[in-house]
Formats: C-alpha cells, structure tokens, sequence
C-alpha cells in the first residue's frame, strides 16, 4: 500500500473536496442547520473552497529548502515539504512551517516610508514608491559625485534576489560590497580555500565517523546535513561533539566533550599529532606525496602531544588518542565537520585550518563519507557590464587590513571602522537589502556610531528591523513567497546538485515589491537603465541555457538535478591550490607573514569574576528573524545560561534578571541555570532585545547579543569574532 | 477492510526542532498557547561525563483503543471511528463540559479558548482524505513519525510493529491500548498521569444513575401495583370502596 | 347521580398543562437520546441510536433538544409573567402542606392503590382518608417536584447552551450535566405515577377529563377534594 503518499495533484484536490462538501450537505438538513448557534456551527465542518499547490523553496533561513505552499482563496493556509525535492530530504522545519507567519505578520512594512525626525527617533512620512525611488536615486547620484561611486556601501543580503543588488552595486560603481557571510563562515572558507583550494560540503550520509567542533548542526539546521546524520547513525557512523555547552548536538552524540571555549586548535593539533607519530594517514595515497608541506609539519606537530592537550582543552589524552585511532579506522569515510558559523575567534581561520588538515590527513576529500568537491550545477550568472568610473579609488575601503579577505565578501566590521575613521577614503552611503546588522553584528554602538558618519541609508525589508529603523528611507519588500525569483543552483551532499526557481504563490501584499524592481526602477533614474532592461524569464532563460529540461523539472518538480559527477571530481587533476595538492604548509601564508601551519594561542581567558559570553541559536529561530508569532511560542525572550556553581558563588539564583556587560555595553535579561555548559561560560541566544517597535514580539525581550559583543575580528579572513568577549555579571536589583 | 491508523515513532532520531508541533498548529489554526502534539524528554544527568544524553519524545493522541475520553463523554460527541480507529470530536454535539479533557492520561487534549469544546489531534482526517500524510509526519526532519494502517500488512507501520520491539506508553488503572508505538528504547515513560475521570462524572456514573434507576424503578413498581389491582378489582367494588373512602 | 359540574381549571391553565406535558415528554425522550455513554445509558444505547438515527444525526437531535427546552422555558416565563396572581396561589397551594394530614394521606393512599383496604385494616390503620384540598398530598409533592425540577433543569440546561459561548470553566457545566440527568430522572419517576393516575386509573377519570373540559362533579369533587369543596361552598 502507498506508505509515502504522494503530492496532491489539483485533480484529486478537487474530487475529494467535492466528495467531503457532498457527505457534509447530505449529513442533515440544511433548515435544521442553520438554527445552529453560531459557535456550534463554528465546529467541524470541512473548510469549504478547493487548494491550489504551488512549488516554491524556502527562504526562512539561506537551506532554500523543497516546498509546497496550499493556497485557497489567494491565502496561503500551510506549507508542506516538496518530497521530490532530496536536499531538503522531504521536510520542513519549524521555520518553514512559520512561513506563513512571515508573510502575514502583522509588523509587515504596507508602503514606503522616509524618515523625519532624528535616527532611531521613530519619526516617519508615508511617501509613493515614486518619490521613494527619485529621492533614494537623487541621493544616491549626491554621494557619488561628493565621494566617488565607492562612497555607497552595498549590502545584498543572501536572498534568491540578492544578486540583482548585487549586480546593481557593481553597475552602480561601488567596490564596497559587504554580506551577513562576514559575521558568519567566512573565516572556515578561508580555511578550506587555503588548504584544499574549495570550500567543500561534508558527505554525511555515507560518513562513518564525524568530529563536530564549533557547530551545533541539530539546532541550526543544515539541509541536508541535520537530517543525514540521523540516516549515517543507522549504519553505525559515530558522532563526537566537542562544545562548552551541553547542545541538543552534544545530547543526542555518542561521545560529548565539554571543552574549554576557544581551545578546539589544541585538540586537533594533538589528533593531528597521533595521527602523524602513530602513521595512521594512508601513506599510500595521502601523506606525504599528496599534501604539500607535510615534513615540516611532522616537526612542528611535536610540540602539541595529547597530555599537553588535555591541559589545555580538558579532554583526556587517552580520548584523544582512542578518537585518533578510530577516525583513522574509518577514513576516508570520516570527517571533521567543517561547520558554518565560524565566526567566533581572532583565529578562526587557523582553528579550521587545524580541522581541514585533519581532512587531509584522512585522505577524505572527494570521497564518500568524506568532504565531496563542489559539483556541477550548470546554473550560470549571466553576464552584464561593468561601467568604469575615473575617479573611484583603487581598491575597496578596508582592502589589505587583514591578508585574506574574501572577493565579493570583504569584512563588515572592518568597513564599519573605516567609515568610522574616513580612512583610506569616505562612505557616506548605505544601500541595505535583508540584513540587520543593528542585531546581528557585534558591539552595536559601533554600528550607531557608523551610521552617525552616513549622510544616506536605504533599506530594502519585509518589516521594521533595528537596521531599518535607523535608516532613511525603508523599501517594504516582497517575501519570498510573493515573488518571482531567478533560478538558484544549490549544492549540499551526495544526493543534490539541483535548481530552484520561485513564482509568486500570492499575489504581492499591500506597497511591496521585490528588490528587482526596486534595481531596476533606481538603475532607470540612474541612467543605468540599460543594465536591468531585461525580465526575470528572460533572466532565468540565460541562466539555465543549455541545461535540457531544467525550466521543465523545476516547473513541473519544484526541482531540476543535474546528474553530474559526484564523487572523484578531481580524479588525479591538481587541485585549486598553490602547490595543486592539499596545503598542509600554506606558502601564501608563508609570504604574507601568517603563520603557514596553525600555531596554538591559547584565547584570553575569563578572569576570577568574569565569563566569557557564546552566542548561538535554536532549531525555530533564524538569527535575527524573531519576531513570528508562531516561533516566539517557543521562546518568548532569550536568557542567559550559567552553571549553578559560579551562581551559587555570585548569589545568583534561577530567574533573577541580571546584566551582563562588556566594554561594548550591557544588556538584562534572565538567569537560567544549568549544568550543561562550562563554569566560566554564559551563553545567549540571538536576535531578542529589539529595539524597534516593529519588531513587536522581540521589543524589549531579553537582550541583544549586538549590545554586549565587543567587536573582534578574524585576523586572517576578517570575519567577526563573536566568542572573545569577557563579561561580568551582576543582579539587577 | 477497516483500517487502524497508527503511528510508529522512533524517538530515538527525534531533535526537539518543533517541526511537528508548528506544522500541526499551522494546519489546524490551533490558538496560542495549545498544542495538539508535543515533544518530551528526559533530563540530562550530567554524572555520565562524555555520555551524558537527552532522550526526545513526540507524542500527541494516542487514538486508545481503551479511550478513557470517549468513555467520559456523556453525549458521544467524542468517539472513535470504527472505520478508522480515529478519536474525533464533533464539536456541534459537544456542550463543553471538560469531562475528556480531565479523563485524558496523557494530556492530549485541551478546551479551545474560543470555541470552548476539547481539540485534538484527528491524525488530519481532513489530509488524509486529499491523500495526504499527516502534518507533523510530513514535515518531520528525521523522519521520527510514521504513519499508516497497522491492519493492512503491506504498510510501513505493520511492518516497523512486525519487525522491532515496540512499547507502548499506558497507565493506570485502565491500560488506554494506545495505537502509538514507540520503537524499543524510547524515554521517558513514566510521564502519563493516572486515569481520573472528573467528580462530576464519577458522580453521574456512580450515584445519579444509580438512584435514578431506582426512583424510576421504585415509582414503575407502584404503578404496576396500583394497575394490577385496578384490574383485579370490580369497577363497583372501586366505586363502592370511593364512596367509602371519604 | 348528582350531575352538577363545577369549575376547577380555566382555559389558560388548561393550555400550559397541555404545552407542559407535551414539552415534557418530548424533552425526556430526546434528551434519553442524548446519552450516549455505556457506563450511563438508562434504556440501553439502541435509545440514543435510534433517537438520532430519527434525527438525522445527535447535533440534530441536540438542537431540537435546546431550542425545544428554551420555547418550553420561554413559553412558562411568559405565562408566568401575564398570570402572576394565578402563580402566586399556585404556588401557596402546592407548598401549603399539613404535615400530619398530608402524611397520613400519603401512607394510606399508597397502601390502599396498591394493597388494598384490607391491607390498610390488617396493619390496623382506619380506612377513613385525610381530607384534601384543591390538590391531594400526592399531587402536591409531584407538583413540588416539577416546579423544583424544572427550575432547576432549566438552569443547568441554560449552563450547557452557554458553556460553548461564554464560560471558561468547564466544571459546572460538568456538574449542570450531572444534575440537570438526576432532576429529569427523578421528575420522570414522579411523571410515570402521575399519568398512569391521569390516564390510567379509574378513580382519577374525571379529573383527567378536566384537564379538557375545565370541570369536575361535584360528587368527585366532595370526594377527592372535601376542604376545597367546602371552600367553595361556604364562599
């Protein structure tokens, strides 16, 4: 019998509610109904109208998961999972099922709005897109002829519709590009860039062996990862967690290691070190012919022996030595987990470097069960023009600050203190699209401060963030389920190289409208009209020219695959690095005076009074998007975790509202006790503590991790460094 | 053939992502605050070190096949689907008296705040009836719910019954039968309350019926009385006796 | 025979007996159907079944039941309301008990409907019978009875067709319910003595035929009603 059920077709919507109106009708008399009481008949009688299904994915975090949105009388009433789309394995998150909340939250920004009083002051006009666009274009022209073109600083977004921002800041002029990835993984894709020249996706499903450090995946869904590694337990894989805090990662792991926040280096320098002196590496066809560098790393591993780790990290050296042998056992198929956010230490980089030589060493990249190169999706960006302007400047604003900022990417926090100090050159403007760094970013003074130098801030958003309340003129956005959006290529495991593409499930809500044709109204003023003189079919035919059947597949499927290569990819081509093999020794790090192989420093620790303060999020929120009435069910305010002995000590009990401050500033919220996280270690989640009222289910709730984080940075991506900050805690009274 | 739904559950795969709980909330509309299905779980005990774990459990109606709710309901708005094994309340015959509500072992019911009769989980009879699976197990991550028809052998459920240990989560003193099976090492257990039914029910079962029956029963037994003797006396003698009488 | 008939209900007396015993009966046997529980059903659940298999459906049959008790209710509040001195005294008649006499009638009357005058001898009471008023002891006791039961069922019967509108709290309607069964089942009882006096016994005929004409004997009432005879005579 059908155990998997297939996806309603329209047909079969259509018999079976006409069946379910027939037998409600027939059940008894109409007359007799209709002296029912309202709340009686209120009860159980089936919905009446027929659903339509529409494909569309997901955009409640960046997974782009499979969906079906139901609509009936132009309203979406749920989402289910697309079962043919294999990223996201047939499901949806919480996240996902709150869409619907999403698109109908009452916070919804109706139409444009400028601002009228002072910044963050609340004071707004209702202006017509018309005016919204000649002012924010009029602007726009002002800056770049004031400071050069490179005086506007773009932030995209990481949206289906993020490239067209993106291609409008090129065509705009600025080199000054940002994204929401310079507070999160870019400091892992450094990592993996420099050692096997890609940033690669982890093959869980076939793994039989994998170390998660600084990654909470269970929580922080990662399709298909999350869900694969349920799938790879079945067949005996073994997970090993490593975090100060007991997460629902580390509850449902074989083996969870509490260790000492910002010590994971010394853990796989003596994995590493085990592995190198006991020879467990494939010799054959691994170590040393295909890696670049491994002599000297064989003298340099000396130095960090399992004892020495076991002071520094507090996992025993007999683990470190069993896990050593096991994961060597298992390889190729096993893996260190390469993660995402990474955005937690001034050495970020160098701490994944340690993990992605672990890779190396056990020979998995390419293999199943082992870190899979990136595939061939055949969705293509098509291509425009890129005007020159004279008088821009040579490089963008932060460029050479640290040695291995990321093309396109830059670093957030590096531009913030480069507009702070107008050095090496002004900006002056702020062109925003779906990020809000007011929540997210650290030190959020500083962001105030920023913004105290802008003369002009744009904001494209689905509701008043923190961000947009700042701003000077805020662009209601379409969601994503209004929208027709471009085809987007994803990658994430052995089972998907695949394309999706968004049409509208309904129509767009009040003033809204995507940030297409907010581009290509602005480009029209901007007398770059001719660099968006194109539509988003037109757009989308480029974009899979060549790939046969894909518009069909992802019309009819939700979904195209592209059955490419999956594994073996590289198949004895060199890789992307310097060297073409595995740079175990990175030699551009050599010549740019970074250390070549990961160097422990210990990170600054907490003294007597103090904690270090970890961020991170729950399986229901993403980041900063908090305000859904259908998730806050879950989590009304944030609070802050603490070990009861360091309580006991501070006379802090179960509930009390206390501060937590830095150097950056203070935030309140409550005390919530409990054993699974490090004594000196407190731990909060993101995006509460709002301060715009249009954000009115997170207004004043807990606090906002932005307000306590002291801003630091990765120095060799330039990423932030979120876990770096020491704080103190009292009661509030 | 008549079918029992069922529901396998491997709560062993189960991450507390809440996938289950906001999907069926979507679904049924359900108000702020209530829940048709839930996750459970057991408290870390921290003493195991490197092993210390957390076991998540999704739950919601159990569809007994010993409904302690169905056997609270006075009026037989609640009742279960011989066609189907489904628990269903039909909200128009309901008068909102909370008898299920309390009689529920396990809590998987709660009185709507705006519409004030019990809400449940009906394993979305409505999808099924599109041919779709039930809301929380389509949405469900890991897969932890399965759903189907345990009469029917072919099924994914009669097979998961078939070849694992299950167990199934009852109390006392009525075994509920429920048709939730959870695969072998499934925790915790221990949480279903006893089955209470309400004094007010308890009182109607136990007294009020019992006395009525016998003040019914009493009040016949005169009345036959008095109509056997109407019959086996004379018209004149009842005259006469009349005439007596006064 | 004495012939002569006098006056004991008036029209609108006679219509609210009528619409009351209708309403009654209609109301028990609909709301007999309404139970639909094993631990409670009194007849057995072929009633119910058969009940809403008549209906339609229970949701059917719990309108009727509603809206059926609500015209009753209405119907009564309204009578009451035109005929509040006619009430009044009603009332004053059937609570108005002597406690000696009324007992004594009761003991006797009962022994001899069912036993039999010789049974009232051989227990060594006298055969003479208390004399009654416009209403004998058993009469007033059921009348008591429905007052009391009818208050009380439309209260608990308003408490449950609110419940799903208004109130919060779902225990009294769960007590309303327990109740609302324990009144209708002990009115009942009382109602199977008082039809088959009506309907049945012989001795009662005339005033079953009054209940439509609106007139006893005298005879039957100098027999069955002595004080209130004498009332209207010596008036």
């Amino acid at each position: 019998m059908k155990d998997k059920m297939p996806p309603l077709s329209r047909r079969k919507f259509l018999k079976t509610s006409l069946a379910a109106a027939a037998i409600s009708s027939g059940a008894s008399a109409p007359l007799v109904r209709s002296l029912v009481p309202g709340v009686h008949a209120a009860g159980s009688r089936p919905a009446k109208g027929e659903y339509e299904s529409h494909f569309t994915a997901c955009d409640m975090c960046f997974n782009r998961c499979g969906m079906i949105a139901r609509v009936r009388n132009n309203v979406i009433e749920k989402i289910d999972p697309n079962p043919k789309f294999l990223k996201s394995r047939g499901m949806i998150c919480a996240r996902g099922n709150a869409a619907v909340k999403h698109i109908y939250d009452p916070d919804r920004l109706k139409y444009p709005l400028r601002r009228t009083g002072k910044r963050g002051e609340g004071k707004w006009e209702r202006i017509s897109w018309e005016e919204a666009l000649d002012y924010t274009a009029e602007k726009m022209l002002e800056i770049g002829e004031k400071y050069t073109r490179c005086g506007m600083m773009f932030i995209p977004g990481s949206d289906m519709q993020s490239q067209f921002v993106h291609r409008f800041a090129e065509v705009y002029g600025s080199y000054n590009i940002t994204s929401h990835e310079t507070l999160c993984l870019l400091s892992k894709n450094r990592a993996y860039l420099d050692t096997i020249g890609e940033v690669p996706y982890p093959d869980v499903l076939f793994s039989k062996y994998v170390i998660i450090a600084g990654a909470n995946p269970f929580e922080a869904f990662i399709t298909p990862d999350t869900i694969d590694f349920f799938e790879a337990r079945k067949n005996g894989c073994k997970i090993i967690v490593l975090d100060p805090r007991f997460t629902k990662t580390a509850a449902m792991a074989d083996e969870w290691y509490q260790i000492k926040p910002g010590t994971d280096m010394a853990f796989f320098l003596a994995l590493c070190h085990v592995i190198v002196k006991e020879e467990l590496y494939d010799a054959e066809g691994c170590c040393p012919k295909m890696t670049y560098g491994f002599d000297e790393f064989f003298l340099h591993i000396q130095q960090y022996t399992p004892e020495w780790a076991e002071a520094e990290c507090g996992i025993s050296a007999q683990d470190i030595v069993r896990i050593a042998r096991e994961i060597t056992a298992a390889a190729p198929a096993a893996m260190v987990y390469p993660g995402r956010r990474t955005s937690d230490y001034k050495n970020s980089t160098q701490i994944r470097r340690a993990m992605a030589i672990t890779n190396a060493l056990l020979n998995n990249f390419d293999k199943p069960g082992g870190l899979l190169a990136l595939r061939e999706v055949g969705v293509k960006t098509p291509y425009y023009d890129i005007p020159w302007y004279d008088d821009n400047p040579f490089d963008r604003v932060e460029a050479g600050l640290v040695p291995g900022l990321i093309d396109h990417e830059g670093s957030f926090q590096l531009m913030r203190e480069a507009i702070i100090s107008g050095e090496p050159y002004p900006i002056k403007g702020w062109f925003n699209f779906k990020t809000n760094f007011m929540q997210t970013a650290a030190n959020r003074n500083k962001t105030l401060e920023m913004m105290d130098h802008l003369e002009f801030i744009v904001n494209i958003d689905i509701a008043m963030t923190d961000t947009a309340w700042y701003s000077d003129v805020v662009l209601p956005g379409a969601s994503f389920l209004e929208r027709k959006d471009p085809v987007s290529g994803l990658q994430g495991s052995s089972a998907c190289a695949c394309a999706v593409l968004r049409d509208p499930v309904v129509p767009e809500m009040f003033e809204s409208r995507s940030p297409f044709w907010i581009c290509q109204e602005l480009a029209k003023r901007l007398g770059l009209g001719d660099s968006f003189d194109f539509t988003i079919e037109e757009y989308r035919e480029q974009q899979v020219d060549g790939l046969d059947g894909a518009m069909e597949a992802m019309l009819n499927d939700g979904v195209y695959y592209n059955p490419s290569k999956v594994y073996g990819i590289y198949a004895g081509s060199p890789l992307k690095t310097l060297s073409g093999v595995k740079e175990i020794y990175n030699q551009r790090y050599a010549r740019s005076g970074v250390d070549p192989m990961p160097v422990y420093k210990r990170p600054d620790m907490p003294s007597e009074d103090q904690f270090r303060l970890v961020v991170g999020r729950t399986a229901f929120f993403t980041h900063a998007q908090t305000n859904n009435e259908l998730l806050t069910e879950f989590m009304e305010e944030n609070v802050l975790n603490m070990h009861p002995e360091p309580a006991l000590r501070l006379g802090l009990q179960e509930g009390d509202l206390v501060e937590v401050s830095s150097r950056a500033g203070a935030g309140r919220l409550k005390l919530e006790l409990t054993e699974g996280i490090e004594k000196q270690t407190v731990y909060m989640a993101t995006g509460f503590g709002a301060l715009s009222p249009g954000m009115s289910l997170v207004h004043n709730k807990g606090a906002s991790i932005a307000e306590v984080l002291e801003d630091y940075h990765d120095e060799i991506s330039g990423n932030m460094a979120m876990h770096e900050t020491l704080v103190s805690i009292r009661k509030v009274a | 053939m008549k079918k029992k739904y069922c529901m396998v559950i491997d709560s062993s795969v189960c991450i507390d992502c809440k996938a289950c709980m906001v999907s069926c909330k979507v679904q049924h509309n359900l108000p702020r605050g209530h829940w048709r299905n839930w996750i459970k779980h057991t408290d870390p005990d921290f003493t195991m070190g490197k092993h210390t774990f957390v076991h998540f459990q999704p739950g919601g109606c159990m569809q007994c096949d010993n409904p302690t709710c169905v056997f609270a309901c006075p009026s037989g708005a609640t009742f279960k689907d011989e066609e189907t094994g489904i628990i269903h309340v039909n909200e128009d015959l309901c008068i909102g008296c909370g008898n299920c509500v309390k009689a529920c072992p396990y809590g998987a019911r709660y009185r709507h705040p705006t519409k004030r009769v019990p809400d449940k989980c009906d394993f979305c009879k409505q999808r099924l009836d599109m041919g779709l699976l039930p809301a929380c197990v389509d949405t469900c991550p890991t897969k932890a719910r399965t759903f189907g028809d345990l009469n029917d052998p072919e099924s994914e459920v009669a097979r998961l019954v078939r070849e694992h240990q299950t167990v199934r989560i009852t109390t006392q003193p009525v075994d509920t039968k429920p048709n939730m099976f959870y695969l072998a090492q499934t925790m915790p257990v221990d949480w279903p309350g006893p089955v209470e039914y309400p004094m007010a029910h308890r009182a109607m079962t136990g007294l009020v019926n019992p006395l009525v029956k016998v003040a019914v029963g009493l009040s016949g037994l005169g009345v036959a009385a008095m109509f056997l003797k109407q019959i086996f006396t004379s018209p004149e003698s009842s005259q006469q006796d009349n005439k007596e009488e006064v | 025979m004495n012939t002569r008939m006098i006056h004991r209900h008036d029209r609108a007396a006679i219509f609210i007996h009528w619409f009351n015993a209708l309403c009654w009966i209609f109301l028990t046997l609909t709301g007999l159907g309404l139970i639909k529980n094993d631990q409670i059903n009194p007849v057995g659940a072929w009633w119910p079944s058969l009940m809403r298999t008549i209906f339609g459906s229970g949701e059917t049959l719990l309108t009727f039941h509603i809206y059926t008790g609500l015209i009753w209710a209405a119907v009564f509040l309204i009578y009451i309301i035109i005929r509040r001195k006619q009430t009044t005294d009603f009332l004053k008649e059937i609570f108005s008990i002597n406690p000696t006499w009324d007992t004594a009638w009761m003991i006797k009357k009962n022994i001899q409907l069912t036993l039999g005058k010789g049974a009232l001898k051989k227990m060594g009471m006298t055969t003479d019978i208390p004399p009654q008023g416009f209403y004998n002891a058993g009469q007033k006791l059921f009348a008591q009875l429905t007052v009391i039961a009818g208050l009380v069922l439309v209260i608990t019967g308003v408490i449950m067709y609110i419940s799903t509108i208004i109130l919060n709290n779902p225990t009294p309607v769960a007590w309303s319910r327990t109740i609302h069964f324990l009144m209708a089942g002990l009115a009942f009882a009382g109602l199977l003595v008082h039809i088959y006096m009506a309907a049945v016994s012989r001795e009662e005929r005339p005033a079953f035929k009054s209940m439509f004409s609106g007139v006893v004997p005298e005879d039957y009432a100098k027999h069955h009603h002595e004080l209130w005879y004498n009332e209207l005579k010596n008036r």
